[in-house]
């Protein structure tokens, strides 16, 4: 092996590569975003229309059955991928925007600004999340907006404390004490240094989060929280389980385990995007991050 | 979470960050109902609900009664009073205190999440030492693809494909409660069986839920280790393999593993709510879905504070052991 070219070519194609963790969540996530947005397209019915028999095994026009009112199931499903979609997509996004500039602003300015942000953050994440979402739902109501919301207001701490962390160590690289140097304001230090910086650690932290907010929508269903003729796949499951005849026949097969897959399918999606990236920006810290 | 400086600040630092949690919890607990709408009294307003009160003088009277009246710092200050002395109200659904009806659920709930916990701490642990053991072979694939996708599946899925098929399909073990309606002169060996038979199903699903994360905590630990010298010193000193894998790699992977398990007691609490309720298994879980259901508010504001405080003490108490455990966090 020669010194000269042989490192450099190396390098150049490790940083191009893209980790197949990364890709096959993009694939599973893609997927399920194509299904959401072409939903009118897939499904074969109106999931709230009643289309025919009640309980009909799966065959013939409808894939997967029909539910105990004659609503087509795959239809059901079919649709359900976007209230999952919009959940996962906007809770993470309030949840993480938040994160992002209290960490960012905690972990920079310091002081007692830092002090308040972190001992909430502290404080927010030593209550059990479960409890907490089912007492703040059981004021507050279980619609689509309070869910997405409630989910929000519980998920940020756990990025923030990823920003913040990752500001601590910026703040004091030599660029940035330049750039505090010349007389550069703290908004314009934030904006300019700062956030291109954690860039990377938000977008993992997104992915994860994401994964995060389909588990609280569906287990929130499931619970009964949650406006019971809507069409998402914990409500699905909620729905078959109180159909009292669910425990005899095969029916399960067709109603529940589709569902329950969809929903492990798309976290497990979410989980290798934010895993697989979280790995790429930083390959040594390679653990489970909190959750 | 190990702030550094000395031992004494440390430790104040740390009395003190349970402290404001155990305030906010309380406080939270407090203003919710008074903040959001769904008023305690609502379902007693609420005409669609059972509750309705038709009587005019009788609302006003509920309301002096829980002293909604009242101004909001002196109900404030009232329930502060009130939690001091271990009173946590009345439930409105069951009409028993909710100090009572949490200490009849409570023990059910430990003698799930308790053994549960260490099951999936063990056994992630011993399957995570054999898969970082080997980084890359078949079976490090097969467990670590394999425990990602379990370890993701929602709890309530995982308890309801064991409860389809090992309950329902193959009449195993029963799927409902926590043990039989037994006669008077049953023997105590036959309710203990029953006990341990209604156990099986919602403990492994619980198992199952966690077991994930303690793996995959572990599995990288070891591979971390595997160049580590005192390995080689193992090896040159010509132990087995069977004894530096267990007794050398296995306790200094261990530490994460610790750590986290006092992070996961939280997250047991959500899985217990999910299981408990599939199999309405009678615990605090359980408790906590029936006063979602019912809208019971005082009940699920007691259930709460219980459970977060619970939670703040194991807590608190896996960080005193953690010192132990790894004098480094004291050191410096």
């Amino acid at each position: 092996m020669t010194a000269a070219s042989v490192p450099v070519r190396v390098v150049r194609r490790r940083s191009f590569r893209v980790p197949s963790r990364v890709l096959a969540g993009l694939v599973i996530v893609g997927g399920f975003a194509l299904v959401a947005l072409a939903a009118p397209l897939l499904a074969p019915y109106d999931p709230r229309e009643l289309v025919a028999a009640p309980m009909l095994p799966p065959g013939g026009s409808h894939l997967l059955g029909t539910n105990d009112v004659g609503q087509d199931i795959f239809s059901e499903l079919v649709y359900g991928a976007r209230v999952s979609m919009v959940v996962a997509l906007s809770a993470a996004t309030i949840a993480v925007t938040v994160a992002t500039v209290l960490g960012m602003v905690a972990g920079y300015l310091g002081g007692a600004v830092d002090r308040v942000v972190a001992r909430t953050i502290d404080a927010m994440l030593s209550i059990p999340r479960l409890p907490f979402m089912l007492l703040i739902a059981a004021y507050a109501g279980g619609g689509l907006l309070q869910i997405v919301l409630i989910i929000a207001a519980l998920s940020w701490p756990v990025t923030a404390r990823l920003v913040r962390s990752e500001v601590l160590s910026l703040r004091n690289r030599l660029h940035v004490r330049a750039a505090r140097g010349f007389g550069a304001s703290t908004p314009y230090v934030l904006g300019r240094h700062i956030l291109p910086a954690v860039v990377p650690v938000v977008a993992a932290a997104f992915a994860l989060q994401a994964g995060r907010a389909v588990v609280m929508e569906a287990g929130l269903a499931f619970l009964g929280i949650g406006d019971p003729t809507g069409k998402s796949w914990g409500l699905t499951i909620r729905a078959a389980l109180s159909y009292p005849l669910i425990y005899f026949g095969n029916a399960w097969l067709w109603w529940i385990v589709p569902a329950g897959l969809c929903i492990g399918a798309l976290i497990v999606g979410f989980t290798l995007l934010g895993q697989g990236l979280e790995h790429w920006v930083n390959p040594r810290a390679d653990v489970p991050s909190a959750t | 979470m190990t702030a550094p400086g000395p031992r004494r600040s440390t430790g104040r630092r740390l009395a003190l960050s349970y402290l404001v949690t155990l305030w906010f919890v309380v406080t939270v607990a407090f203003l919710l109902p008074r903040l959001l709408p769904g008023d305690p009294v609502q379902a007693l307003l609420d005409p669609d609900s059972i509750d309705y009160l038709y009587e005019e003088t009788l609302r006003a009277q509920i309301e002096e009664h829980y002293g909604l009246d009242r101004p909001l710092l002196e109900q404030y200050l009232a329930y502060l009073g009130r939690l001091a002395r271990g009173d946590l109200g009345e439930s409105i659904f069951f009409r028993e205190r909710v100090v009572d009806l949490v200490a009849e659920r409570l023990p059910w709930t430990l003698l799930l999440a308790v053994p549960s916990l260490l099951l999936a701490a063990g056994l992630g642990s011993w399957a995570g030492v054999q898969a970082g053991w080997r980084p890359g072979s078949w079976r490090d694939r097969w467990l670590t693809g394999g425990l990602l996708v379990v370890s993701n599946l929602p709890a309530f899925f995982i308890g309801l494909v064991l409860l389809l098929v090992f309950g329902v399909e193959l009449d195993l073990f029963p799927t409902n409660g926590a043990m039989e309606r037994f006669a008077e002169d049953a023997s105590l060996g036959a309710v203990v069986v029953d006990v341990a038979r209604h156990l099986v199903l919602p403990m492994a699903a619980l198992t199952l839920s966690l077991v994930g994360t303690y793996f995959l905590l572990m599995r990288n630990g070891t591979v971390a280790l595997l160049g580590e010298e005192f390995l080689t010193v193992a090896r040159a000193k010509g132990l087995g393999e069977r004894r530096i894998k267990y007794g050398h790699a296995l306790p200094n992977a261990s530490l994460p593993v610790f750590t986290q398990f006092s992070a996961e007691i939280g997250l047991a609490v959500t899985g217990t709510i999910f299981i408990e309720t599939l199999f309405a298994y009678p615990g605090m879980g359980l408790l906590m879905f029936e006063a979602v259901g019912a809208r019971d508010y005082p009940l699920l504001d007691g259930i709460f504070v219980i459970v977060a405080l619970s939670v703040l003490v194991a807590n608190a108490a896996a960080d005193l052991a953690y010192r132990r455990l790894d004098p480094r966090v004291v050191r410096t």
